[in-house]
Formats: C-alpha cells, sequence, structure tokens
C-alpha cells in the first residue's frame, strides 16, 4: 500500500508541474489522468491528502476535475476538510458551490448547520442543492422548518423533499398547517401516506383535489388500495371520480379489481372503457375475455 | 342477440380503431413522467450542465415505485435479473454492533462494481431508463441496509447516487450531459470501492 501511495503522489507531481495543460487541445486525456490520481488519493492517509486535494482546488483545473477533488474531500474525516467543503458552498458560485453543498451532505456531522444560511442567501439552485444535501443527510426537520414559511415553488420543493424522504407526519402537520394542495397530495403518495389519501379521497369539497387523491392511491397500490378503488368506482356519483379510480387501478396495476368491474357490468359502453383500461394493464384475462365475447358468453 | 351484436361490435371497433391506447394525461403519467421532470429542469435557468432537481427525484420516485415489486422479485429470485447476489447483509444484524458486518461490505462492494459495469453498459441501450431506475430500486435497497449495519457514512453516500441516477433516467437527457453524469458517478463509485477495500485490507492486516 505503500508502494502505492508513493505512486500517487510522484503521479500528482507530475500533473501539478503543468497545470497550464488544463487549458489544452489535450484536457480530455490529461483530465482521465488527473482524475485517476485525485481517485487514488482515497487510499493516502489523510495529512497527505488534504494538502494535496486543497492545492488542486485552487489549481487551474477542468470543473470535473475539481469536483471529484470535493468528493475526496467529503471521505476525509478531518475539519480542515469541512472547513475547504463550507469555503466552497459559501463563497463560490455555479457547479462548484452547488457540487461543495451535496458534499456537505454527503459529509454529514457538524457542517450541516451551516447549510440553512446557505439556503436562506443563495440562489434557487443553491436552495434546490441545499434540500438535496438534507435529504442525503436524512435530516428530515431541516427541511420541514424550511417547509413551514416558504412559499412558492420554494414550498413545492420542500414539499417533495419531504416526500422523498418518506416525512409522513411532517407532511401531516404542514397538511393542517397550510391547507391541503396538489403538491401535498402528491407528497401523501409517494410517502406511501394511504390514510392521508383516503381522507382526501372522501373529500369532494375540490374535485380537482379529490380526483389527484384517488389517483395518487394508486401509486400506493395493494389489495387495500385496490379493494378500495373498486368501492370509489363503484359508488362514484360523476364520470371524473370514476374514471380517476380507473386510473388509480391501471396505475396500480390491479387487473383482478378492473376484471371483477367488467364482469359485472351490463353496459356495452362502460364494458369497452374497462376493456381499454385490462389492454392497458396488459391482464393476461384480455384475450379469454376476448375469446368470450366473441362466442357470445359475455 | 342484437345486442351481444352490439357489444361485438363495440369490441371489434375499439380495436380497430386503436381506441385501448392510453389517454393523454395518464400516458404523461406513466410515459413522460420522467420526462416532466425533465422539462422542469430545462424550464430553469440554464447551467453548464444540468443539476438534479427535487421534481425528478418525486417523479421518479413514482415511476420507480411502480417497478418496485418486480425489482425486489428480479434482485431475490429472477435468472435473468440484473444482479442475483444473495442478499445476506440486506438483513438485520441480529446482534447490534458498532462494526460494520464484513458481509454487508462484500455485498456492498459487489453492488459498487455491479453499479459501475451497468452504467458503462449503458450507453445506446433502448431500455436505458428502465435500466437504471431498477439501479436506484437497488440502491435503496442498499441505503436501507447501510442504515441498518451501522453504516450511516455509506447510507449518505448511496442516497448521493440517487438523484445523480433519476438524473440519468430521464429519456431525453442530452448525450453529453449523460455521459457526464455517467463519468462523475464512475469515478465516485471507484472510489468508494477503493475506499473499502483499503478499510477491508486494514483490517485484515490488524487482526
Amino acid at each position: 500500500m505503500k508502494t502505492l501511495a508513493k505512486t500517487i503522489l510522484i503521479t500528482l507531481a507530475l500533473i501539478f508541474a503543468a497545470p497550464g495543460l488544463a487549458q489544452s487541445d489535450n484536457r480530455d486525456s490529461n483530465d482521465e489522468l488527473k482524475l485517476a490520481a485525485i481517485e487514488a488519493l482515497i487510499t493516502a492517509p489523510a495529512d497527505k491528502a488534504l494538502p494535496l486535494v486543497s492545492k488542486v482546488l485552487a489549481g487551474n483545473h477542468s470543473t470535473e476535475v475539481k469536483e471529484a477533488a470535493l468528493f475526496i474531500l467529503s471521505q476525509i474525516d478531518k475539519p480542515e476538510a469541512q472547513t475547504t467543503l463550507l469555503k466552497f458552498a459559501t463563497e463560490e458560485s455555479g457547479e462548484l458551490q452547488l457540487e461543495a453543498i451535496r458534499m456537505i451532505g454527503i459529509r454529514g456531522g457538524d457542517g450541516m448547520s451551516n447549510l440553512k444560511s446557505i439556503y436562506d442567501s443563495g440562489d434557487s439552485d443553491a436552495r434546490e442543492a441545499v434540500l438535496e444535501a438534507f435529504m442525503i443527510a436524512g435530516d428530515k426537520n431541516s427541511v420541514f422548518e424550511i417547509a413551514k414559511t416558504a412559499e412558492g415553488d420554494d414550498f413545492e420543493e420542500a414539499v417533495e423533499m419531504l416526500a422523498v424522504m418518506g416525512a409522513r407526519d411532517e407532511l401531516r402537520q404542514l397538511r393542517s398547517a397550510r391547507g391541503t394542495s396538489e403538491a401535498l397530495i402528491e407528497a401523501c403518495a409517494i410517502s406511501g401516506d394511504l390514510e392521508c389519501l383516503r381522507e382526501l379521497a372522501a373529500d369532494d369539497s375540490d374535485i380537482d383535489l379529490q380526483v389527484d387523491a384517488i389517483e395518487g392511491m394508486g401509486i400506493i397500490g395493494g389489495d387495500e388500495v385496490n379493494a378500495a378503488l373498486v368501492e370509489i368506482y363503484k359508488s362514484a356519483s360523476n364520470e371524473d371520480i370514476r374514471e380517476a379510480a380507473l386510473d388509480g387501478l391501471m396505475i396500480s396495476g390491479d387487473d383482478k379489481g378492473l376484471l371483477e368491474l367488467y364482469r359485472s357490468s351490463n353496459d356495452s359502453s362502460e364494458k369497452k372503457e374497462l376493456l381499454e383500461y385490462l389492454v392497458m394493464t396488459g391482464s393476461d384475462e384480455v384475450w379469454s375475455i376476448i375469446d368470450s365475447a366473441l362466442d357470445g358468453d359475455e | 342477440m342484437n345486442e351481444q351484436d352490439d357489444k361485438l361490435d363495440d369490441l371489434v371497433a375499439a380495436h380497430k380503431a386503436e381506441t385501448h391506447e392510453a389517454p393523454a394525461h395518464l400516458k404523461q403519467q406513466w410515459h413522460a413522467a420522467i420526462d416532466q421532470a425533465a422539462a422542469l429542469e430545462r424550464g430553469r435557468a440554464p447551467t453548464p450542465r444540468e443539476r438534479w432537481h427535487p421534481g425528478s427525484f418525486f417523479w421518479g420516485m413514482a415511476v420507480s415505485a411502480a417497478i418496485a415489486v418486480s425489482v425486489a422479485i428480479g434482485v431475490f429470485v429472477s435468472d435473468d435479473a440484473i444482479d442475483n447476489t444473495p442478499v445476506p447483509y440486506l438483513v438485520e444484524n441480529a446482534a447490534p454492533s458498532d462494526a460494520i458486518p464484513v458481509a454487508f461490505t462484500r455485498g456492498l462492494q459487489h453492488h459498487f462494481r455491479s453499479s459501475r459495469q451497468q452504467l458503462a453498459d449503458l450507453d445506446g441501450n433502448e431500455d436505458a431508463a428502465m435500466l437504471v431506475l431498477r439501479l436506484v430500486e437497488q440502491n435503496r435497497l442498499f441505503e436501507t441496509a447501510a442504515d441498518k449495519n451501522n453504516a450511516p457514512q455509506l447510507a449518505r453516500v448511496l442516497r448521493a447516487f440517487e438523484p445523480i441516477l433519476l438524473r440519468l433516467a430521464a429519456t431525453d437527457i442530452a448525450p453529453g450531459d449523460a455521459e457526464a453524469l455517467r463519468a462523475q458517478l464512475s469515478f465516485e463509485l471507484n472510489v468508494m470501492l477503493t475506499k473499502l477495500a483499503k478499510e477491508s485490507s486494514d483490517e485484515t492486516h490488524s487482526t
């Protein structure tokens, strides 16, 4: 392993000796060599790797090479590594800033406490990167705190991130505090909160939100959902709700429920619509249904 | 008899007219969910390389959730699944300890190598989007396993891979952007493989 470390250091010395090559026509192959050298730094002791990585970040290298160096920093368990990442996250702009924020999330720990101020002062890209960093670190509470006061796109992005993180309790609190919205319904579906969707599916005060909730149940899927969607279809008071229930069944891939509805229907236009949905689910039963229809059994 | 004929006519007419195609809004949900996320990206200010948008994660989750069951079956059962490795390391530790179980580390190394190979094979593959979504599902299994095997730092790295994978799954991603994302992931996978190998080697030599 020591031989490997020496090889790395010699390679790096060769690369650093000609930083201007980063601008040359030969940049791609040169970058490949630099990336291989930086990759190997993960095997070097932290006190040897840190100054070399810092030199890469301060030098005239491509964004790709510097991003690779930032990833190595995320894996070095030294306060200096965290300090450098924070410096890039607060003082740089563009790709390197966003990548540094991501690396703070990967690194976790004390550096996370600085992300909220970066969120508050950053542009929309930086704010998204901070939400992603919280997701990477598994920090639901920080995203929830942002969502509580965020507006517009920022609110929706925070809600989406909570959904991705499976933060059902936090999403329910947001719904109570800020009312139901399309973003929160989609979040219920993605976070797998069936109870939330069933409540909203039964609420006919806003037909659009009700339809979203019914369709969202299909994303969760499963026997319980499918039985509920069949019941919603049967008891639907208007065409929008019926169609939403069919959409939900199709999204969940439930051909049994669709078959049950098909077989219990005596209306030819309804049967035709249900057959279309069965075809879309790729049900094997479709061909026997067609066969039965051709035989006059249906 | 006439009623029966009407039903049959309806069926035949439906298929002749190809009315079994999905309604437009459902096509959007199913066949372009990830593209929708990509469209969100396009609406943002141009940057040197497109980054991930939470929306892409959101819709990617929606689509990948739909294949989660089949992937789980594929991972554990299917002969022609992407990854047939036995997965004892996905079982929660019976005896909690501060150490990361060796079985988990080996499994994770296999996952990283397998992911790297699959990323290399993506170029030009017609089913690239579906393959990437399966990678996402496998990655998610290992995220869970890492959390349960005293490896929060590895869980964070695995979670960091997911947004990049979902960006790669967008069917309308520009070839240059896809190549850049694959290169970034390959680099990070290589680093983690090297790091895990070194840690394993250090432990072997210290015992």
